[in-house]
Formats: structure tokens, sequence, C-alpha cells
């Protein structure tokens, strides 16, 4: 076969340019290499799927930062890639990256892809970003997942972020003065939304806290 | 046969009779074609460049090639961006645009017999020794002020480059995956 050298070399320069694209250029001399490749192609794979990197990025750093294992690190990357997924289904292929993150979070605190989907039902026309993340601090405070989760859909089809941010705000005042997380989450909810069941039958464990 | 029929007949025998060449007419052409400027075939280096050629390349040698070119790529982007100057001042992208204003943040935490103290987080990569905390006043409490976006950021202390700290005044997340646990600020959007 007759090429021109020109044809090869940009052939080779796309090829070239497209391997190193795949590279995730923060990772490199803070990973093990076996650990790096892993983590590359669990970042590929997210790409190609259109999930969000950075917070993935962020976890294999965290891990290097703390100098867990190369394998600790990869298993930590893969499950949260898990997450991103299913909170990206969930929430929709239109989401956006800082919604399918806080998602994740969501999920992580104990929320489920169902609970997801109803605060985006409820909340079709603004983000829900803010509002799963109260919703992971929430819980981080002690609020069991459940309680959590009813409190943040009673208030999304009206609350702004703000308000959201205001009762997270509120609610972690209360607990460090001694209250019950479960009760001034009901206090302060209930101030906006009385129609709210906010699981005083809760049927799901607390979520562990670490 | 009509007059009209007639007047084509008479164009159609004119059409047919032999056209006439001036017999001199290839010399003159000839002798135009010799006047012009000379063409030449190119020489040396550029026809070494366009000339089509066989080129044998193996598998090793083209994955080595691609490298090399990836290599070149890559460093020709980082030097673009160390080089290229940003758009504008932040303070002017922000009052120019929509992007999200970032909220000052202040992170305080006591410990009295520490000697340093990091703050090392989602924002700053993980990196020990980006964010150094200093002593507020002599008595133990350390603090630094960062800028965030809009988001939730995961973030822990760090005392004597060792021994990793949960914000006690923040809710821990429940990100545990290496250990010591994390804490968590969500910044809202303006």
């Amino acid at each position: 076969m007759r090429l021109r050298p020109a044809i090869i070399v940009m052939t080779l320069a796309v090829a070239g340019s497209s391997w190193a694209e795949a590279q995730e250029p923060r990772l490199v001399g803070r990973l093990p290499a076996d650990a790096r490749l892993h983590v590359d192609a669990i970042l590929d794979s997210a790409r190609s799927l259109g999930l969000p990197i950075e917070p993935l990025v962020d976890r294999a750093l965290e891990g290097a930062s703390k100098q867990a294992s190369g394998e600790r690190i990869v298993t930590a990357v893969r499950r949260l890639a898990g997450e991103l997924q299913i909170a990206r289904d969930a929430l929709g292929s239109r989401s956006t990256s800082n919604e399918v993150t806080a998602g994740a979070s969501a999920l992580r605190a104990g929320a489920t892809g169902d609970d997801l989907a109803r605060l985006r039902r409820l909340r079709t026309d603004r983000s829900l970003a803010i509002a799963a993340a109260v919703l992971a601090d929430l819980v981080a405070v002690g609020v069991p997942a459940d309680t959590a989760v009813a409190a943040v859909l009673a208030l999304a089809e009206f609350a702004q972020d703000a308000e959201y941010l205001a009762l997270r705000d509120n609610v972690e005042r209360d607990v460090a003065l001694g209250a019950s997380p479960i009760s001034a989450l009901g206090v302060r909810v209930e101030a906006n939304a009385p129609q709210g069941d906010f699981g005083a039958t809760s049927s799901r464990p607390p979520a562990r806290k670490p | 046969m009509t007059e009209r029929d007639m007047l084509l007949e008479r164009v159609a025998e004119v059409l047919k009779e032999p056209v006439a060449i001036d017999p001199d007419l290839d010399r003159r052409i000839m002798n135009e074609v010799r006047a012009g400027p000379t063409v030449r075939a190119p020489i040396g280096p550029v026809a070494w460049l366009i000339r089509r050629r066989v080129v044998s390349v193996s598998p090793l040698g083209g994955l080595a090639l691609a490298a090399g070119i990836a290599a070149v790529a890559l460093l020709g982007r980082s030097v673009w961006q160390a080089t290229a100057p940003s758009a504008a001042p932040p303070s002017a992208t922000v009052a120019a645009t929509a992007e999200p204003t970032p909220s000052l943040v202040q992170f305080v935490i006591l410990a009295p017999t520490a000697g340093t103290v990091s703050l090392v987080g989602d924002f700053n990569d993980w990196d020990r020794s980006a964010t150094p905390m200093r002593p507020a006043r002599g008595d133990g409490i350390w603090s630094v002020t960062v800028p965030l976006e809009p988001g939730r950021y995961r973030y822990a202390f760090l005392v004597d480059g060792q021994t990793w700290v949960a914000d006690p005044s923040a809710p821990s997340t429940f990100d545990d995956d290496f250990g010591p646990p994390n804490s968590v600020v969500t910044v809202g959007g303006s």
C-alpha cells in the first residue's frame, strides 16, 4: 500500500491524542502506576457514559493523600462510579454534573434511586443539586434517612435552594444545642410544610455514622 | 417548401462545408508555447517531501510513534495553558457573566498542641500542602479562609502531617472509604 507520510503522521497523531486525552494528568505521580491504570479505565468508562469525572478524580486523590493502598483506591472509585450511574439513571440523562454528584451523595447517605426520581419529578424546572446535598447533610447530622427523604420531598415543589440551606443550618444548630435530630427536623419542616410526613413511623434503619 | 425551410437548408449547406484551417496555425501555436515560462519539476527537499513512497511501520513502531506524538501534544497543551493569558480577572468575570460567585468560607479548628495544620479536600485536589492553616490568636485556634463556588465539598484537617481530623463543627460524610472520616460543607448559589 502506498501512503503519503503526512497521512500516516496525521493518523498516528489523532490516535495518540485520543490516548493522551484518556489519561487524567492529576493522577500522575499521586497513584501507584497499576492503580492509575485501573482508575483511568474507570474514568474512561464513566466519560463514555456521560457521568461526571470530577468526583471520581477527587476520590482517587483523597485515597492517595490518605496513603491508601492502590487496591482500596480502585475499589472506592469503582463504587462511586456505580453510585453516580444510579443517580444519573434516576435523575435522567439531562441532569447536570452537580445534580448527579449530589444525588450520589444522597444515595450513599441512604436515599434510593426511587427517592431521587421522585425528587426530580417534583422539581422538574429547578436544579436539585442543593436539595440532594441537603438530604445527605441531614443524614450526616443524625436524621434517619427516610425522614430526611420525606422532609426534602415535602419542600421540593416550592422551596428555594436558600431555604433548603437554611433548614439544614437550623437543624444543625438545634442538634448542636441538644435537640434530637428527628425532632429538630420535624419542627423546622412543619413550620413550612405542615402536610409533610417526616418518618415518625420509620421502618428504615438509621444510616450509619462514620 | 416554405421560405423558412429554404433558409434552414441554406444554413445547413454552409455548415456542412469543411472548415479551412490556416496551414500556419500549428507553427504559430508552438511558437507561443515555447515563448511561455518554463515549468520545472520540483527538485531537492520539496520533491522529497511530496514524492509518494512506500512506508513500512511495524505495530510496535507505530505505537511508539503515537506515544511520542501524544507526549508532544500534551506538552504543547500544557505550555499553551501555562502561558495563555486568562480571559479576565475573576472579579471582572463575575461582573460580566452569569458564572457562579465564589463564597468565602472560613475553616476553624482548635488544635492547641499542633505544630502544623492543613486544610485538605475536594477543592484543592486533596493536596496536603496546598492550604496550610495559620494560628489565629495563639491560643490553639487555627483558621484559613478559602473561596468556594456553589457545591458540596468534602474535606478534613491534617494535623502535624499525619493525623486526619474531621471538622467538629460540621457534619461528617458517609464517604469513609479510606478510614478517617471527612466533613462536608455545602455552599449555596447567590
